[in-house]
């Protein structure tokens, strides 16, 4: 393997955000509404240039299409991050950002905000960001050992209260109604079309994306001290790494980015366990480089899945989660083989 | 680690700065959209090149408060409608105005000639590029299926939906009638409305003085899933004479057989999967398994079967109600239930020759077991987690 100079981070980094952008504009493209690409250009500029107009094509464009594409960058982006973040942290290969039980905490958030407050604009994603942070605090006091994050505990730790926020989940679902049941329902299986909870549609954008990237960039600080914990936590201590702080600042940061990709889009699986594992595959293990190649890939997958979601069966809509597993399984399963070999 | 250390401040400093960058751009991006927002609410449109026609359609709106509390403007004169559930789409074709129906659902197969229009997907989750791509005036939608982040994506860019919330047979009526004023056809819908209501008043009159036949209602067999209070369905039945026996503030409560045995209901109401072959296999079947065998209702052979338009608050459900309570108060009526009623579903306990029926094809379950399912997947999906 060649050296790792920024440089090289760049390059491929550069590549990546180059096939983003193709995928971001075949998604721009296809649809069940029909626009040329001259048209979503003219439309596209008047919207920048503020001289948006309430044509179909504006609000196809502004209302519909570009929403979705930024909610699945973000979403993949968050998901990927966190699952390598975990991965390191747990030094569990199997490690996802749902294995510590931020997806039930957020799940059981929103639960309960269906059934107490179902018509209030909003209160799903914060309840759901509620529960996920309040089960983030739980299971790292649960997770610790002699005042230090354990690996195998905090794993432990995890998996119960996932289980625990589960089986509340299971027992208030007999209690909710029609249409709060079947939100439940998309917002389990992932579901991007939620319009986002206020009117104004960039402020909402730029308060997730700000904070995806001060969560993402506090884990991307830790990345050369995660490569040297990887090898081995004492061995890293010996190095002068502070091992305990850099464990606390991935878990809080990971666990921030699972709970903020959960609370606007509900449960999405198997990317944050395969894209950080698919881009190790492709571009090796070093943390410098994962970080920001998983934030990327995962941004990839879950716009392409969501746009074949809702175009191959059109007019009705795949699930981007279940698309995500059913594309991602077979293209994990190459790439494994073809490393192993 | 002094580099690490200065790539951390550095890092630290970008970010700051490209907060701050982004903060500046966002406050002229906002302007920019309020400007977007103002012109999209807007009543009459201001771009030149909308469609002279559309443009003259929307020119006058109404301010209208749909049923679950959103305020919406819609045109006065509505040429095109999207409807995003079967009994919608049915009410719709009851009232005449299929001609203003551009678009339903996936799942809408009442009457057949609903099928022939262009689909937007299903009831849950239909596509809304789609509604968007048939250019409605108009939006219906019910919260018996629909979910409210459809509704109120749509609202968001500017597409009116009108949601309805029955929860009675009143409530049917009443949103019959709405619909009909917001199509522009509001003669239509009282005409239709007082027939039902009085064919509805015959059934009172016929049924009064009779005690209510208690009844089992099975939306799902396995697991046993029936109806709470609080559904239309529940309602339906006390205007054919029956009451369910299931006592719960659940829309669609699980039932264990346990209580089913305890309270032993007089009749079994089952509901039709379209197939007319399939109704004898299904009584059959209860009398072959055990617990249902031993209940005194399968023993009696008091088990029917509603049609599936039981399951839609719609106009077909009058029809419904109709044949479920010949059914069950025979004697009540003078005249003999077939000859009442053309569509009379057939009685399963003489098992004599079937009438046939209209056999429905359609491979789509009713809404409610579409319902069930789904939360059975969920709760599959949680448990897996």
């Amino acid at each position: 393997m060649r050296p790792l100079t920024p440089r090289r981070i760049l390059a491929i980094c550069g590549m990546l955000a180059a096939i983003l952008f193709v995928v971001v504009v075949i998604s721009l493209r296809v649809g069940a509404y029909p626009i040329s690409m001259r048209d979503i250009v003219v439309t596209l500029y008047n919207g920048a240039v503020g001289n948006g107009d309430s044509s179909e094509f504006s609000q196809v464009i502004f209302g519909l299409r570009l929403p979705r594409i930024a909610l699945g960058i973000l979403v993949g982006a968050a998901l990927s991050t966190s699952g390598a973040g975990f991965q390191a942290l747990l030094r569990n290969p199997l490690a996802d950002p749902y294995v510590l039980g931020v997806s039930s905490g957020a799940a059981l958030g929103a639960m309960l905000s269906l059934i107490i407050a179902p018509h209030t604009v909003g209160a799903i994603q914060l309840a759901a960001f509620i529960g996920a942070a309040a089960t983030i605090a739980a299971v790292y006091f649960l997770g610790r050992r002699g005042g230090q994050l354990d690996s195998a505990t905090l794993l432990l730790a995890g998996i119960i209260a996932a289980s625990f926020l589960s089986a509340i989940i299971i027992f208030l679902l007999t209690l909710v109604n029609g249409p709060g049941l079947r939100s439940m329902t998309f917002w389990l299986m992932g579901d991007l079309t939620a319009p986002p909870p206020t009117q104004n549609v960039l402020g909402w954008f730029g308060f997730l994306y700000f904070v995806f990237i001060v969560a993402a960039g506090a884990m991307y600080t830790t990345s050369s001290d995660l490569n040297l914990i990887l090898t081995g936590e004492q061995e890293a201590g010996h190095l002068g790494v502070n091992v305990t702080r850099v464990k606390l600042v991935v878990y809080v940061a990971a666990s921030l980015l699972t709970g903020l990709a959960v609370s606007v889009s509900g449960t999405i699986g198997y990317v944050g366990l395969l894209v950080p594992h698919v881009m190790r595959m492709l571009f090796g293990t070093d943390y410098r480089l994962l970080i920001p190649t998983s934030a990327i890939g995962g941004a990839i997958v879950i716009v392409l899945a969501d746009t074949l979601g809702r175009t191959i069966v059109a007019p009705t809509e795949l699930p981007v989660g279940a698309m995500t597993a059913l594309a991602g399984a077979p293209v994990f399963i190459y790439l494994m083989r073809r490393r192993i070999r | 680690m002094a580099p690490s250390e200065a790539r951390r401040r550095f890092f630290l400093m970008a970010l700051t700065l490209a907060c701050g960058v982004f903060a500046c751009s966002l406050r002229d991006a906002r302007a920019a959209e309020t400007h977007l927002q103002q012109s999209a609410t807007a009543p009459a449109p201001t771009s030149p090149d909308s469609a002279a026609q559309t443009a003259a359609n929307k020119r006058a709106t109404k301010l209208v408060t749909d049923e679950t509390g959103r305020h919406m403007a819609i045109p006065l004169n509505v040429q095109r409608v999207v409807s995003l559930a079967p009994n919608l789409t049915e009410m719709i074709y009851a009232l005449g105005l299929d001609a203003k129906l551009a678009g339903d659902t996936t799942y809408c197969d009442i009457p057949p000639a609903a099928k022939e229009k262009p689909h937007v997907g299903a009831p849950q989750d239909p596509s809304l590029e789609a509604i968007v791509a048939l250019h409605p005036d108009l939006v219906l939608a019910t919260t018996s299926i629909n979910r409210a982040q459809t509704a109120d994506a749509l609202l968001k860019i500017g597409v009116p939906v009108y949601t309805s919330n029955p929860h009675t047979m009143a409530g049917m009526l009443s949103a019959t009638a709405t619909m009909a004023d917001l199509l522009g056809e509001s003669e239509q819908g009282a005409k239709l409305v007082a027939e039902l209501q009085q064919r509805l008043d015959t059934l009172h009159a016929a049924l009064q003085d009779r005690p209510m036949t208690h009844v089992l209602f099975v939306v799902w067999e396995d697991p046993l899933i029936s109806i709470g209070q609080n559904t239309f369905i529940a309602d339906a039945l006390r205007w054919a004479g029956a009451e369910s026996i299931i006592v719960a503030s659940q829309n669609w409560p699980q039932v264990s057989m346990e209580e089913v045995v305890r309270l032993q209901p007089e009749y079994i109401v089952l509901t039709s999967d379209h197939l007319t072959a399939e109704t004898h296999e299904r009584v059959n079947n209860l009398r072959d398994r055990p617990t249902w065998s031993e209940l005194r209702a399968v023993k009696l052979g008091h088990v029917v079967m509603a049609s599936d338009e039981f399951t839609r608050p719609a106009p077909g459900l009058v029809d419904a109600i109709e044949s479920l309570a010949h059914e069950l108060h025979p004697e009540a009526f003078s005249t003999s239930a077939a000859e009442f009623a053309p569509n009379f579903p057939q009685r399963i306990v003489g098992a004599g020759p079937a009438p046939a029926g209209p056999a429905r094809t359609t491979a789509n379950a009713p809404a409610f077991a579409q319902f069930a399912s789904a939360r059975l997947r969920m709760e599959a999906s949680i448990c897996a987690r």
